[in-house]
């Protein structure tokens, strides 16, 4: 049991060694409060982090398995967008009539069954009339923003307050556990897919060896169509976090956020060529990101800073991999 | 000229060179050969710089050398052509040739003109007559080979390795190759010709270089030795005759073509009884492989018809393929065949997972159950089912990729050059897998470069030339010419 | 080996350094935060500046400022963080009324001072909201417009263009209705078209110059931010129309490129100056934080000016 825990920590343990660096330096370097307690530290804070980064962490498991799959998704920032005021614009103006949890839960499966019929369109362009990934996701990338934009007439579209469907939709879906609870659950259902079933075999067959996966006969377009599918959902997903917690549908939400997410995966050492990756990493990752904007901001460092240490921290993350898995960069 | 003494060389945990020392002669055509993993590739990159030794020294002309890395070995005269070939598809043939060389890429703005006047003489060297400013990529294996080869002369080397450069050859090309090693030994070029195929290095090595498992094991003058003796020095056992007796083929129909036609093929007919090898040869790009292609649904029937036991067959994919029971093991092995950076039992159990699974979650105990046991039918040689399948040799990938579909129980196997590349000890386990397998009543499709063994192991034998079939003949009473005679174009 | 070691200790020294710049032991007494919407715009960067200029008179007082980037999530996320600093006294100029409502609670919910400038949020969830009356401002301007255009006509008619701010805004609304108090109640004043920049100026340039393609006759570009009036101006000189109309828009900022300077070079007809209510806000902060007796008001309102050629003549 003890030595096949620190076998399993040197195979896998490399993102940690991130996550565990930030952790001591923010508990270090982490200022006191005026009561004297570490603030980094606290359970409010560490809970802030993990909500705060709940909408990038649950779109990047998702991301995990395109990227696996040999594919991109640049349009789950316009998904998100797109999922936050579909359902706004449910509660708040489209006001289906029946009981608050009906309308509520319209609005939620409305949001994501839009996210997930985007994603079927991204994988269907791509596996069947073979546009490249990232082409066809730029494309949806604008497209979406722009129906998003339409739909809403360029307003942003907020939440009521109180005991009304918004206002408790925004209340169930802001709170904590909730949104962490989402996230750590959807991670440990996404890890389980990628290594105990077949759809996660076939997924990283696909993704490593394309050519191989269809010569052994695998269902190649239905597996990466898939991986679209549940990026769209998830990305939906996500974006009812990002409605709830920013109370509104902002169609102008979300830019950037896919390049948030792909930092997430491959900081956790997931490779973009496909093929190689895990969940497990992806979470760290995403939670390196967190907790280093959580260290930086509670030394009141400028925000502006916080992007150009990130990208170091990138660089050095998949660096650091190359380095541990023997990668290198000769023939 | 060229030695190096006690080289070490381990990748992670596999050693691939154990104290090697070697030397070579300045103008003599060297051969390295021995069973593939025994460490030839692996001393050749060394010695041009693109891995680096663990340990041991690398001497030129008297000087012990450090290559930073193959530009620094090539500045120095050692030029190589890899099994993998290193050329750009998207780039022009002149411009495959000029990149790394600093002669003719000249200064920084290259005419093509220019170019193309400077690499003419390269191309007739190496008997390609074509237009210098083609793309790579419209060329078929043999001629990039050439291109390759036509590069490293382009370097003015001291010292050319060749590391299996017939491998995707013609027979002419052979020809014209062995004449250009004959030119450059003339001009005091030494070559190191990294192979296997004991005639070959028989016409053309002044000495032979033996290694296995990473070690030296003999150098001698080839007028001083023999094939047999060499062989044996490989696989450190004597070798088996390959003769064996043939199978009874029973007269029910299993498979049949009628008349079927592909972009490649055209008008292919023939029949497949159970139990019956049916071999298949030609030439590189006769159509040999598209039989496959058709039969595994990845190449689209124009015309004709396929039949199953008798029921029409027509599949719109590999996935519809592998549900009709067809197995394909590709040519290509890396690219076609394998998942490098999975494991040995994941690559077994890739095809047939399904099998081992429940509502789509795998069954871990009852794959790795399974996979052992196909694995050790296969006289698979590994350590563990979950080390990845990279680091078997090439034989025992082939046995792990045979594996693979004898899980999925397939009715109809077709082997795409099952034994290309692989050493002597391997090929004869997937002669005997294969008539197993005929044996237990499948079908058999082989294809193979190899006439030797088509003759030795197939019933019949399908003769491809130009997509066009000009012959099914009977194995037992047919001679290597009359099938060079039909692959070539000549009817009997 | 060891390089890769050290290698990965790299970005750990990174932060080291960058968090080490603001980690001296502080000598400061009170610690405020001043949770800034977006830092782009001209109006913001002088509110930043007033902000820094007074808090620093106290040298007791150690001021942070953060940007949200006009992301109001990352507003919401650097707030949450804050909350956990414990700062004596917070300041939040919030991006957007519905989406700051929550984590502003938090914030008192945590007995921290918040005082609300400017814009305002859902419920009250701070100690005291300094407001500027944008209606009075849309009323001020929509009363110059109207005198403007009778001196021109003779009577108070013409046509309008409003190039509006970001929709959904509480200073864009009542803007926009103050001037339509006054608008109308004259029949024959029309506003032809309105067109959103969300306070950009290159885009209400954009706008600008497709609605000089669609309306031949147009008297006056109000903008609803100094800003897109001048985008909306520099439209108009490109077709060279820019005689044709007079540009009026609000902020009334002071410096080279506000809009003051801008009304006294006749790029503007008239601004109304929109207040920093940074003065207030410190006045009020630094009573909370140094008298315990001090009981703030719920609500100040500051008061606005009209900056005309004549009185910009008069302004610094």
């Amino acid at each position: 049991m003890n030595t096949t825990f620190w076998k399993y920590l040197r195979h896998h343990g490399q993102p940690f060694i991130g996550l565990l660096l930030i952790l001591i330096l923010g508990t270090v370097l982490s200022p006191h409060a005026t009561d004297g307690t570490i603030v980094f530290l606290s359970p409010g804070n560490l809970t802030d982090v993990l909500l705060q980064q709940s909408e990038i962490g649950i779109i990047a498991l998702a991301m995990t398995f395109v990227i696996i799959g040999a594919g991109i998704d640049l349009s789950v920032g316009s998904v998100l967008a797109l999922s936050a005021c579909v359902s706004a614009l449910f509660m708040m103006v489209w006001n289906p009539h029946g009981p608050l949890v009906v309308q509520v839960g319209l609005a939620i499966g409305a949001a994501l069954a839009g996210g997930a019929l985007i994603g079927a369109l991204n994988g269907l362009v791509i596996t069947r009339i073979h546009l490249q990934p990232f082409v066809m996701t730029l494309a949806t990338m604008i497209g979406v923003r722009g129906f998003t934009k339409w739909l809403t007439g360029n307003v942003n579209v907020d939440l009521a307050f109180g005991a009304n469907p918004s206002g408790r939709f925004a209340e169930l879906f802001s709170s904590k556990p909730f949104a962490i609870s989402l996230w750590i659950g959807l991670a440990i259902i996404a890890h389980l897919i990628l290594t105990r079933t077949v759809y996660g075999r076939y997924l990283r067959a696909i993704g490593e060896n394309e050519r191989a996966a269809a010569y052994t006969g695998l269902p190649v377009a239905g597996v990466r169509l898939a991986a679209y599918v549940g990026c769209g959902a998830l990305a939906a997903l996500a974006g009812l976090i990002h409605a709830a917690r920013s109370h509104q549908g902002n169609p102008n939400d979300g830019v950037g956020y896919e390049l948030d997410a792909i930092a997430a995966v491959v900081i956790g050492g997931t490779a973009l060529a496909g093929g190689r990756g895990s969940i497990i990493g992806t979470v760290t990752g995403t939670l390196v990101l967190g907790l280093l904007t959580n260290v930086l901001r509670l030394h009141m460092v400028d925000s502006n800073l916080e992007l150009m240490i990130k990208a170091v921290i990138i660089i050095a993350a998949v660096w650091l991999q190359r380095r541990s898995t023997g990668v290198h960069g000769d023939l | 000229m060229l030695e190096c003494r006690n080289l070490h060389k381990h990748y992670g945990g596999v050693i691939a060179l154990k104290g090697v020392s070697w030397s070579l002669r300045p103008g003599e055509v060297h051969a390295l050969c021995g069973e593939n993993g025994a460490g030839k590739s692996t001393l050749a990159k060394i010695l041009c710089g693109i891995t680096a030794a663990s340990d041991g020294e690398v001497i030129l002309d008297g000087k012990p050398v450090k290559w930073s890395g193959p530009h620094e070995a090539r500045q120095a005269g050692l030029g190589i052509i890899l099994q993998e070939l290193d050329l750009f598809a998207h780039l022009s043939i002149a411009e495959n040739l000029a990149l790394g060389n600093d002669r003719l890429e000249g200064s920084a703005w290259i005419s093509p003109a220019v170019l193309h006047e400077k690499v003419r003489p390269l191309l007739q060297d190496v008997g390609l007559d074509l237009d210098p400013s083609l793309p790579l990529g419209q060329l078929s294996v043999s001629q990039w080979q050439l291109v390759a080869i036509a590069r490293v002369l382009g370097l003015n080397a001291k010292v050319v390795f060749m590391d299996e450069p017939t491998s995707a050859l013609t027979n002419d090309a052979v020809e014209r190759l062995f004449g250009l090693i004959r030119r450059l030994k003339e001009r005091g070029v030494a070559i190191v010709y990294v192979s296997h195929k004991m005639d070959e290095i028989f016409r053309i090595c002044d000495r032979v270089s033996v290694m296995r498992d990473g070690e030296m094991i003999k150098t001698t003058a080839c007028a001083e030795t023999t094939i047999d003796e060499v062989i044996q020095q490989m696989v450190g056992r004597a070798v088996a005759a390959t003769r064996r007796e043939k199978i009874s083929v029973t007269e029910k129909k299993l498979f049949e073509a009628r008349e079927i036609s592909t972009r490649k093929l055209g008008h292919v007919s023939f029949k497949l009884a159970p139990g019956e090898i049916l071999g298949v040869a030609g030439l590189v790009g006769s159509g040999r492989s598209e039989i496959g292609r058709a039969l595994f649904g990845l190449s689209p029937i124009i015309e004709g018809l396929m039949t199953i036991e008798g029921h029409a067959y027509l599949p719109r994919n590999p996935h519809d393929a592998v549900r009709h029971g067809i197995a394909l093991v590709p040519e290509d092995r890396q690219r076609e065949g394998l998942i490098s950076g999975m494991s040995i039992g994941q690559n077994t159990t890739l095809a047939s997972l399904s099998t081992y699974s429940r509502g789509g979650w795998i069954d871990r105990e009852g794959e790795s159950a399974a996979a052992a046991k196909v694995l050790a039918s296969c006289r698979t040689k590994f350590a563990a089912q979950e080390l990845p399948v990279r680091s078997l040799s090439g034989g025992n990938q082939q046995k792990v990729l045979i594996g693979k579909w004898l899980l999925t129980q397939p009715r109809i196997c077709f082997f795409d050059d099952p034994t290309r590349g692989i050493d002597i000890g391997a090929k004869d386990d997937i002669y005997r897998l294969v008539s197993d397998l005929a044996g237990k009543g499948l079908g058999v499709i082989w294809v193979s470069s190899e006439l030797p063994e088509l003759l030795a192991n197939a019933h019949r034998i399908l003769v491809l030339h130009e997509g066009l079939c000009l012959g099914i003949l009977d194995a037992a009473t047919a001679t290597q010419e009359d099938i060079m005679r039909l692959a070539t174009g000549h009817r009997l | 080996m060891i390089s890769r070691k050290w290698f990965g200790a790299l970005p750990a020294l990174l932060c080291l350094a960058v968090a080490g710049c603001t980690s001296q032991p502080s000598p400061y007494k009170y610690t405020v935060v001043f949770s800034q919407c977006n830092n782009s715009e001209p109006y913001r960067a002088a509110q930043n500046n007033a902000m820094k200029k007074l808090w620093s008179e106290q040298p007791d007082v150690h001021l942070v400022v953060m940007d949200a980037q006009q992301d109001s999530v990352r507003q919401i996320a650097q707030i949450e963080t804050a909350i956990r600093m414990k700062p004596q006294l917070l300041i939040v100029a919030p991006n957007e009324r519905a989406p700051l409502t929550e984590v502003m609670k938090q914030a008192v919910e945590a007995s921290i001072p918040v005082i609300c400038m400017e814009r305002d949020i859902v419920e009250p969830n701070y100690t005291s909201w300094i407001r500027v009356d944008n209606r009075a401002i849309g009323r001020m301007i929509g009363q110059f417009v109207v005198e403007a255009l009778t001196k021109k006509y003779g009577e108070p008619r013409g046509n309008i263009v409003e190039i509006a701010g970001l929709k959904g805004v509480e200073a864009e609304t009542n803007r926009k209705l103050g001037a339509h108090d006054i608008w109308d109640t004259y029949p024959k004043i029309k506003v032809v078209t309105e067109s959103v920049a969300n306070w950009s100026q290159s885009l209400a340039k954009d706008r600008m110059t497709e609605i000089l393609s669609a309306v031949p006759q147009i008297d006056v570009v109000f903008g609803r931010s100094d800003p897109m009036a001048i985008g909306a101006y520099l439209a108009a000189r490109e077709r060279g129309r820019e005689n044709e109309m007079i540009f009026v828009g609000i902020d009334g900022l002071s410096g080279p490129s506000g809009g003051i300077s801008q009304v006294k070079e006749g790029l503007l007809a008239a601004t109304c100056v929109y207040p920093l209510c940074v003065d207030k806000a410190v006045e009020i902060g630094s009573q909370i934080l140094r008298d315990p007796g001090f009981k703030p008001d719920k609500i100040y309102t500051i008061s606005s000016r009209l900056i005309t050629p004549e009185s910009a003549a008069n302004s610094p």
